[in-house]
């Protein structure tokens, strides 16, 4: 399918783009908004540091931690949906399949709810209530064959358990609570407690790290749990260790961001039919494109009805849907 | 070179092999030949350490299986699986350099010195060399099957297991990968255990040839010559094949004696007693021979009453867990009268059943032929009233077969004369 003359896109020349879109994405996340900034005054600001005037404090301080923020979490979801479809064996794996989402939400929710908006504490409670559901979706399914099917299935289960445990939350908690409850669940890029991002460069970047150190044995768990055992690797420890790192990307982009989705499953997808499956490259590619594509989405969001921003969810599917059935048209015959 | 003792392993609760004892020697071609569900590839998974056996050991090179690494284990065997399909799109060299990935070094595992060799020479070995750029996903059945054997070569491994790796092949690819194997047993001393239903090409190239019977029992494990005899394979497979000496290769040839008009039997009238799947087989060959067929009576829901209605066959049915009520005993002897031939192949007696000897026995008189199939004095839970009953059965006229292939036989015969 992919014959690169035939293409479009050269495979080349879109390796190429994909590096340039980066810088590109940067600039117009850091331009757009309810104060316009032109390339030129953007450039003037940048090179003159942080400092006092209205312009540089709301470069320096609101759109620089944000654009960072975005392209953080672009790379977390994109890394572990690719990690997921391959360790799952399934195109329609996102990063939220295990229940993660569920179990980010209610922890979330339960900390908001009790009062405690606007700390550190909401995103400390969605990051343990992500990984904590991911681990027991995890021994639940152990417990029977740990085959990728058990382990949706599972994951399935255990996050309709956690989504009406959330429910009920929201149905008795205050007006106030629920709604920033509900903004929350939506996908938000506003809601970073600035202590966060510190740390979440750190963490992101070592599960991108950890991650291509295990491309290979990622090549080797697309293709059935007894072919990698033939092939040399320990399935029941490298499942857990990818999953681990995945869970671990997932719950930091949860807790930072609230629940984006789609980017986590398109994104691998069209790095996928874009480059090859092999995992040494669609990691760093994948990781890039993601960043590029939530911080340009995170620019439409706060642009189109400018000073009020659409959640950023809203703009990863209505761009993301339509570029991956016009990506599906022209490959066809893979995914 | 691998050592199996007293293996017992079952699915669920289906035992497949009960103290199954194997001793595969260094650099010999093993055939496991059988029919389907006999556990050949689980046998293969055992070896490979996929299953654990649930008493008994295996070891490779006098080391036990439970005590090798992966990594090691990858070093010794490598596998051609039955698998025909594959989800992501790699291409068929990404896909054949999996097979180094055991022989890889370091945290980044990247390719070493002897790999591109190893895969170019695998790739040009399976005839995939041209292939090498394409996706795997576009490949056709038998393409796909050589870029696995492909990967399985570059795990350059002393020991290579086939589970029916020729199945999709065409015929040329087929030969050229029997001559491969043959090469590579005998220029690199590689030990080959395959799975193969290519009982020609199995005689062609095997040392040995290790036959399972459907219980997963040794039927029998030897050269060719000693276990392709016609006798085995009709305990195998139940059909007739004829067994030669191929002229140019002097090993055992198999020709299936197929018989192209199929059996019929469309002048036989027959009435079946049966109940809790002892009709199964008879059902389901007399309806595919065409003879004019009812059955009964039969509780709905009983295993046979299910295959009856299945295949649109007459039955008379009671309802469920009942005794066969006056009514439904009558129809039943009117149903009789029509047919020419009663065959028994209930396989145990009770109250409740008790009631068809006695049809069988108003048929004998109504100068009807009764059949019984293999009754046995220990299925009868009625004090040896059904065992009278048989007796008498058998007294009047009543012929016994031992198994249902000697009552078609006989069938046929009638259908002729």
């Amino acid at each position: 399918m992919l014959k690169t003359d035939q293409h479009f896109f050269s495979r080349r020349f879109s390796q190429f783009a994909l590096l340039l879109s980066l810088p590109l994405a940067f600039y117009i996340s850091l331009s757009s908004g309810s104060f316009g900034l032109s390339f030129n005054e953007l450039t003037a600001l940048l090179l003159a540091g942080p400092g006092e005037t209205t312009e540089q404090v709301i470069l320096w301080q609101i759109r620089l931690p944000r654009a960072l923020l975005a392209g953080l979490v672009g790379a977390a979801l994109s890394l572990a949906g690719a990690t997921f479809q391959a360790t799952l064996r399934n195109p329609l794996a996102d990063p939220y399949l295990l229940g993660v989402s569920g179990g980010a939400a209610l922890g979330a929710v339960a900390a908001l709810t009790a009062g405690f908006s606007a700390t550190l504490l909401v995103p400390i409670a969605a990051f343990c209530g992500a990984l904590g559901t991911l681990l027991l979706v995890y021994l639940v399914a152990r417990a029977h064959n740990c085959s990728p099917h058990t382990l949706i299935l599972s994951g399935v289960m255990i996050g309709s358990l956690a989504g009406a445990l959330l429910l009920f939350l929201l149905w008795q908690a205050p007006t106030e609570a629920a709604r920033q409850a509900i903004f929350w669940m939506a996908g938000n890029l506003s809601l970073a407690h600035p202590g966060a991002l510190s740390w979440s460069w750190l963490w992101i970047g070592s599960g991108l790290i950890l991650l291509c150190l295990h491309a290979p044995q990622l090549d080797l768990m697309t293709q059935g749990e007894e072919t990698a055992a033939n092939l040399g690797i320990h399935v029941g420890r490298t499942r857990f260790v990818l999953f681990a790192i995945a869970g671990g990307l997932t719950a930091a982009a949860v807790a930072l961001a609230g629940m984006i989705g789609f980017v986590g499953l398109v994104i691998p997808h069209i790095c996928r039919l874009l480059w090859g499956p092999g995992h040494r490259r669609l990691l760093p590619f994948a990781a890039l494109l993601g960043s590029s594509f939530l911080m340009i989405a995170d620019a439409i969001a706060r642009s189109v009805y400018a000073p009020a921003e659409i959640p950023v969810g809203v703009v990863t599917a209505l761009l993301g849907a339509p570029f991956f059935l016009y990506l599906l048209q022209r490959n066809r015959g893979g995914m | 070179m691998i050592q199996a003792n007293n293996l017992h392993f079952a699915f669920e609760r289906t035992p497949i092999f009960n103290g199954l004892d194997l001793h595969i020697e260094h650099g010999e071609i093993l055939s496991i030949i059988g029919p389907n569900g006999c556990g050949k590839s689980t046998l293969l998974r055992l070896l490979r350490g996929h299953l654990r056996p649930y008493t008994g050991d295996i070891c490779w090179n006098n080391i036990p299986l439970t005590k090798m690494s992966f990594r090691n284990l990858a070093r010794q065997v490598a596998m051609v699986p039955q698998t025909t399909h594959v989800d992501f799109p790699f291409t068929v060299h990404e896909m054949v350099a999996m097979g180094r990935y055991p022989h890889r070094q370091g945290l980044l595992s990247l390719a070493g010195n002897g790999d591109d060799k190893a895969i170019q020479e695998a790739l040009a070995l399976t005839d995939v060399l041209e292939l090498a750029a394409r996706q795997v996903t576009q490949l056709s059945g038998g393409e796909l099957q050589r870029v696995l054997l492909a990967r399985a070569l570059a795990q350059n491994t002393p020991v290579l297991f086939l589970d029916e790796a020729t199945s999709h092949l065409d015929i040329d690819h087929r030969l050229e990968l029997a001559e491969l194997l043959v090469r590579l047993n005998r220029e690199q001393d590689k030990t080959i255990v395959q799975i193969s239903h290519d009982l020609d090409l199995a005689a062609a190239i095997s040392r040995r040839i290790l036959m399972l019977s459907s219980h997963g029992e040794i039927v029998a494990l030897g050269t060719p010559q000693q276990v392709m005899t016609a006798t085995n394979l009709h305990r195998l497979f139940r059909v007739d094949l004829r067994v030669e000496t191929n002229p140019y290769t002097g090993t055992p040839q198999i020709t299936p004696l197929v018989n192209t008009a199929p059996h019929k039997l469309d002048h036989l009238k027959i009435h079946l007693f049966c109940g809790g799947g002892s009709g199964r087989i008879l059902l389901r060959r007399l309806h595919l021979a065409q003879a004019t067929l009812s059955v009964g009576p039969l509780n709905q829901g009983d295993s046979d009453h299910t295959t009856a209605l299945a295949l649109s066959i007459p039955t008379i049915e009671e309802l469920p867990f009942q005794p066969y009520s006056a009514p439904i005993l009558n129809q039943a002897r009117e149903q009789i009268t029509k047919a020419d031939i009663c065959v028994i192949a209930t396989n145990w007696w009770g109250e409740g059943n008790l009631d068809c000897l006695d049809l069988a026995l108003a048929a004998l008189d109504l100068n009807k032929v009764v059949y019984l199939i293999d009754p046995q004095q220990k299925n009868d839970f009625t004090e040896g009233r059904a065992w009278r009953k048989i007796e008498k059965l058998q007294q009047q006229g009543a012929i016994c077969f031992r198994n249902e292939e000697h009552l078609f036989e006989h069938l046929q015969a009638i259908q002729k004369s």
